[in-house]
């Protein structure tokens, strides 16, 4: 019988950083404001109290610094666990993590190993000012030498961040901050799946949709809606951007033969432009219809005011179902 | 012994495709060593010196002060020792694409080239501040004619965590595979593309399964089982096109003596030959049936049997020796049979086309009565509607019919052997008037030797 | 400006130096000797590869030439287990760290990204990106601190990071970073401008409005200003920092003045941008020429450099035969290490390109007798 707690996004997450810590001593914990405060999201609170000042502090307001160091740092063999503040605030650090945190084990040729996660809460739906509801995860996936993923709920952050935390590769975790709060049932005694594994949240068989973070829940909304018009949706939390857990979302469309992807991000160049496109070629024979993207628009964040325009929301998704089943 | 070792222009890191000889500094006869300086090139305006990568005697300038040099092209040539020669014919890099963006090394604008100066026929190209330009294109190396791979992708957690528990997921047994245009297509027609019978390689449902398919599904096949009816009883007045099909038939039924008779046959070599007939170029845009070598083998056996192909009055009995070639079509307002006129003098292509045609119109309901004249032979296709065999009534004014049943896969006992065979049943009627027995079944063995092996056409 | 030779080779120590000039004291003539044979032989080193690359046989080669004296005499003032941060160019530096001069080549040739082991030497590999490794340095002596190496007094334990960097990557907002974590954390750390006075064709003026080695006050790192053609001086200013952060006195800044004798790299034409006098007047202060000055006042004879030429001569002869010979990368290079643990995009990428190369008749790599001739070869 296993352990079950409940646990919101953010403490989940707390926890698994928690134990990763107790298990392993070289992880640090570092970032703005993530010590005494324990983050601005709390996610780190009450660990500079457990482990010390040496494995974790507080860092100056320099992001290409912090992620620099944490470079330094897992040269020397720590493994650091570096914290963004903000998805909007990543950027600074971008020269750092593309050039240096992506490449130093190819450059290298192996000699060094940069098991170092960025932890960055991203995503809308808080009604914040500029700059605090980005969902740059695009940049990061096109990125060569990183891992990117996301968990949507409690027991995946508990377990993600961990795994994570052991990866030998850097991790971008993407955490979505308007979850955070979010609670659910955690498996303390054993992870269901391995880091990049896709996994079916609601099984269908008319429409599959695949998505990630936030807007896992809002497929799930939109899914019991068309339950009640008959229409029975598959959703699909593909939990790891880079890499994508093909396979999974294949097995799904060659049942439904109909796919829809949706995120917050735009859907120029984003992650399920990379989905569609690949399931274009694996599902060719299989589909009804052609793969259809819902995100927000190509547009910079809007105010808050515009918010609920911008983000995708499950009237929407409903909206490109009735579509995707008109072929 | 020493032997000569040539300098190939370089590219020396400026994205040159050719360069100017300035100056040279040594001259034919020279003593020149290792890196000593031994010409002067322009590059976009640029001087570079070069230094000789061998020691030896120079023995030839191979370009002019003045001449432009393409890169990859030789400029001296030394006699060198033969320790020289072989070091020398080393390796050379091969050409590189350019390595490094130029804003990684620094942020200033490149002030130190100045601007490339570029006519219409020579354009220099750009100075590259590092790695080694942009390189001469590679020769070609494709290869045509791959194959299309067919892609696959393996779930993550079934590839690394097999103990996992899972949710399961059941495959579905019914699913369609159909590429877009074929569904499109199938909707098009209204055919209910899962009920389609998939021949593609890769267990698709092709263009002609979907055609076929509608060939059949829109006039014969039963697509939905209509509601109970409320009223008792339909009453259809009998007029028009089922009065005369009323007409004809019973005035053949009742008039001559209807006999059929049925032989069972291997008819996979048709098949093949259909195949082969479908793939050649000459048949390309023109449908190939197992009917159109059908029509070729009555022709035949006609030909040989000619009594199959007359007509009875009550005083004589007219042999044609020409063939009209009936085939029954059904059509939505009922059943006709326009035939081919002299089929016998047509090409196995040009009877293709003709039944071709005749099926388009009957089917576009613009067969004329004329078309429907004269007949003097009749195939019915029964087998498109999954029928084997039957026995068919006679053509009013014809003698013998034909009905081409359905050919399907079949053990056939082949060379002491049971194998899975391609057979039908051919069912022929004939007039016993005219044709008694003997005469019948030899014609109805000659259509089957055909249909058996086509290669008697030839005869 | 701390120099304790003169360009005509008289050791002079003004008073207030005399704690560099001690350091100088201890040294032996033996190691005065190693100091010139390596200046000497990456000197001639970089002059080989120059001529190579204008060759063909490398894409780019950046020289270093007239940075000798900075080079060696830093290199020599890092303690033995101490870990060094290059930018690009300190080619003097890694073979003060017995690095296979070989590797360099190999990376401007294209092989490899920089092919060396950065844990066999403690030289961490080159940075393309400029200012980018003085984060990752001041990273590394993050964590040499949090492992408590630092002021303990024993010489095995302590260690002290030092990295190089050239006066254009001071205005990388990444180096002002770098100052920033190394003051607030206290690092063991030396941060070793080399101020060559020009970053391709802008002057250091660009760059800086104070004196560089005035640069990290305003973060609280202490800078000092050394002649970076007196290898003496920097020999023993480098020393006397990265002692002094391996016993706990925190991070430092040294600027080396010196000067860029050759160009930014072989596509760059200084001619554009340089007045000739400027050069030859810092040619003059050429730091080779300027210790063998001060080697033959102490009675160095001819036999020696005389022995350190035909020595260049030979490993001159030896880089030209072993870049000859080298071989092209096989097409595994790209994918492998990408990643350290397996990833599904890597594997499908790789076996796609090593299916297709095979059916287009193989990838040439490692082609044993190959015939094509290096320049032409012998028709």
């Amino acid at each position: 019988m296993s352990n079950f707690v409940e646990l919101s996004i953010a403490k989940a997450i707390n926890a698994g950083i928690r134990k990763s810590m107790q298990e392993n001593s070289k992880v640090l914990v570092f970032g703005q404001d993530i010590a005494q405060l324990g983050g601005v999201f709390r996610v780190t609170e009450g660990l500079v109290g457990e482990f010390g000042a040496k494995r974790v502090f507080n860092s100056p307001i320099a992001e290409s610094g912090i992620v620099g160091t944490a470079i330094g740092l897992a040269m020397r063999g720590f493994r650091p666990v570096a914290e963004i503040q903000f998805d909007g605030f990543v950027y600074p650090a971008f020269n750092q993590i593309t050039s240096q945190l992506a490449k130093l084990t190819n450059r290298s040729e192996g000699f060094f190993e940069m098991p170092v996660v960025v932890r960055v809460p991203y995503g809308g739906g808080i009604g914040a000012v500029e700059h605090h509801s980005e969902s740059p995860e695009a940049y990061f996936a096109h990125t060569a030498g990183l891992r990117v993923v996301s968990p949507s709920n409690a027991n995946d952050a508990y377990w993600m961040i961990q795994q994570a935390i052991e990866s030998r590769d850097p991790v971008m975790f993407f955490e979505p901050k308007r979850r955070y709060w979010q609670k659910g049932q955690v498996n303390l005694d054993q992870a269901a799946l391995p880091l990049h594994a896709a996994n079916t949240v609601r099984q269908g068989s008319d429409v599959t949709i695949a998505t990630y973070g936030p807007m896992v829940v809002t497929a799930l909304q939109a899914a019991e809606n068309a339950a009640a018009e008959g229409i029975n949706i598959e959703v699909v939390d593909i939990r790891s951007m880079s890499p994508i857990d093909f396979g999974h979302i294949v097995e799904s469309v060659k049942r439904t033969g109909r796919l829809i992807v949706t995120h917050e991000a735009g859907t120029f160049v984003s992650i399920s432009s990379e989905i569609a496109a690949k399931i274009a070629e694996l599902c060719f024979y299989h589909l009804e219809a052609p793969v259809l993207r819902v995100g927000g628009f190509d547009v910079p964040y809007p105010a808050a005011k515009l918010e609920e325009l911008y983000l995708p929301d499950a009237d929407r998704l409903m909206e490109a179902v009735d579509r995707v089943l008109a072929y | 012994m020493s032997q000569i070792a040539y300098f190939d222009l370089p590219d020396v890191g400026e994205g040159l495709t050719e360069a100017e000889i300035v100056t040279w500094k040594v001259k034919v006869g020279d003593t020149v060593s290792v890196n000593q300086i031994i010409v002067e090139i322009e590059t976009a305006k640029s001087l570079v010196e070069l230094p000789c990568p061998f020691a030896g005697v120079v023995t030839q300038l191979l370009a002019n002060e003045g001449d432009t040099v393409n890169v990859g092209s030789p400029i001296i040539g030394v006699t060198v020792s033969q320790a020289t020669a072989a070091v020398a014919a080393g390796h050379a890099p091969t050409s590189m694409h350019s390595a490094v963006a130029q804003n990684a090394v620094s942020t200033e604008a490149i002030e130190t080239v100045s601007e490339v100066a570029s006519t219409s026929s020579e354009e220099k190209p750009q100075p590259n501040l590092v790695g080694y330009g942009v390189s001469a294109a590679a020769p070609s190396r494709r290869r045509r004619g791959a194959a299309p791979v067919i892609a696959t992708a393996t779930s993550i957690a079934n590839a690394t965590a097999p103990g996992t528990d899972l949710i399961a997921i059941v495959p579905s047994a019914d699913v369609v595979i159909a590429k877009p245009p074929i569904r499109k297509l199938a909707k098009d027609m209204n055919v209910d593309i899962a009920k389609v019978k998939a021949t593609g390689v890769s267990g698709e449902v092709t263009r002609e399964d979907v055609l076929a398919a509608a060939q059949v599904a829109s006039v014969f096949k039963n697509q939905t089982t209509p509601e109970p009816k409320t009223e008792r009883e339909e009453r259809i007045p009998v007029k028009g096109v089922r009065k005369a099909i009323a007409t004809a038939m019973v005035q053949s039924a009742f008039t001559a003596p209807h006999v059929s008779i049925f032989v069972d046959v291997d008819a996979t070599r048709t098949m093949e030959y259909v195949k082969r007939l479908k793939a050649s170029a000459d048949f390309a845009g023109v449908k190939v049936t197992p009917l159109l070598i059908m029509a070729k083998a009555m022709i035949w056996a006609a030909r040989r049997n000619p009594t199959v192909n007359s007509t009875w009055t009550d005083t004589e009995i007219i042999v044609h020796n020409y063939v009209n070639f009936g085939v029954a079509a059904a059509t939505p307002r009922g059943l006709i049979v326009p035939n081919v006129k002299d089929a016998d003098k047509l090409s196995m292509l040009e009877l293709a086309m003709a039944l071709e045609k005749l099926a388009a119109t009957a089917r576009e309901g613009k067969t004329t009565p004329a078309d429907m004249q004269n007949g003097t032979i009749t195939v019915t296709n029964i087998g498109v509607f999954g029928v084997d065999t039957g026995t068919p009534i006679l053509n009013p004014g014809e003698v013998g019919i034909v009905a081409l049943g359905s050919i399907r896969p079949k053990p056939w006992v082949v060379d002491n052997e049971i194998l899975i065979r391609q057979v039908t049943t051919i069912g022929a009627t004939f007039d016993h008037r005219v044709v008694d027995g003997d005469v019948a079944s030899r014609f109805v063995q000659d259509v089957a030797s055909v249909i058996e092996e086509p290669a008697l056409l030839l005869d | 400006m701390v120099q304790l030779l003169t360009v005509d080779g008289d050791f002079v120590e003004p008073k207030e130096y005399a704690v560099y000039g001690d350091l100088v004291r201890q040294l032996r003539e033996a190691d005065f000797l190693k100091f010139y044979r390596d200046m000497a032989r990456i000197r001639r080193f970089d002059e080989e590869a120059t001529a190579l690359q204008r060759q063909g046989q490398m894409g780019l080669w950046v020289s270093a030439i007239g940075q000798e004296g900075a080079q060696i005499g830093s290199g020599y003032g890092v303690g033995p287990n101490d870990h060094i941060f290059p930018s690009y160019r300190e080619h003097g530096v890694a073979i003060t760290h017995g690095v296979d001069l070989m590797s360099i080549i190999k990376m401007f040739r294209g092989v490899n990204h920089g092919g060396w082991n950065p844990k066999e030497n403690r030289f961490h590999l080159y940075a393309i990106v400029l200012g980018t490794q003085a984060l990752h340095a001041t990273g590394y002596a993050m964590g040499i601190n949090f492992e408590g190496l630092v002021g303990t007094g024993d010489p095995e334990k302590d260690l002290a990071v030092i990295t190089y960097f050239g006066d254009g990557a001071t205005a990388e907002g990444d180096v002002s970073e770098s100052f920033l974590f190394a003051a607030t954390n206290n690092t063991p750390q030396v941060f070793f401008c080399q101020n060559n006075q020009w970053a391709i064709s802008s002057p250091v003026g660009t760059q800086t409005k104070v004196p560089l080695y005035q640069r990290g006050e305003g973060f609280g790192v202490p800078g000092i200003r050394v002649d970076g053609n007196d290898v003496l001086a920097c020999y023993a200013v480098t020393k006397k920092h990265m002692d002094d952060a391996r016993s706990g006195k925190g991070p430092s800044l040294i600027e080396a003045l010196t000067y860029r004798i050759g160009a930014h790299t072989t596509s760059d034409d200084p001619s554009k941008y340089r007045d000739p006098a400027e050069v030859a007047e810092w040619a003059a202060k050429d730091p080779l020429i300027r210790f063998e000055r001060f080697l033959r006042k102490q009675g160095i004879g001819q036999d020696f450099f005389d022995e350190v030429k035909t020595a260049g001569d030979e490993l001159a002869t030896e880089l030209r035969e072993k870049t000859f010979a080298m071989t092209e990368p096989p097409l595994e290079l790209m994918f492998d290490h990408v990643y350290s643990e397996p990833h599904p995009l890597i594997e499908e990428q790789r076996a796609w390109l090593q299916g297709y190369e095979e059916s287009l008749g193989g990838h040439s790599s490692n082609v044993e007798g190959d015939d094509t001739p290096t320049y032409g070869g012998t028709h």
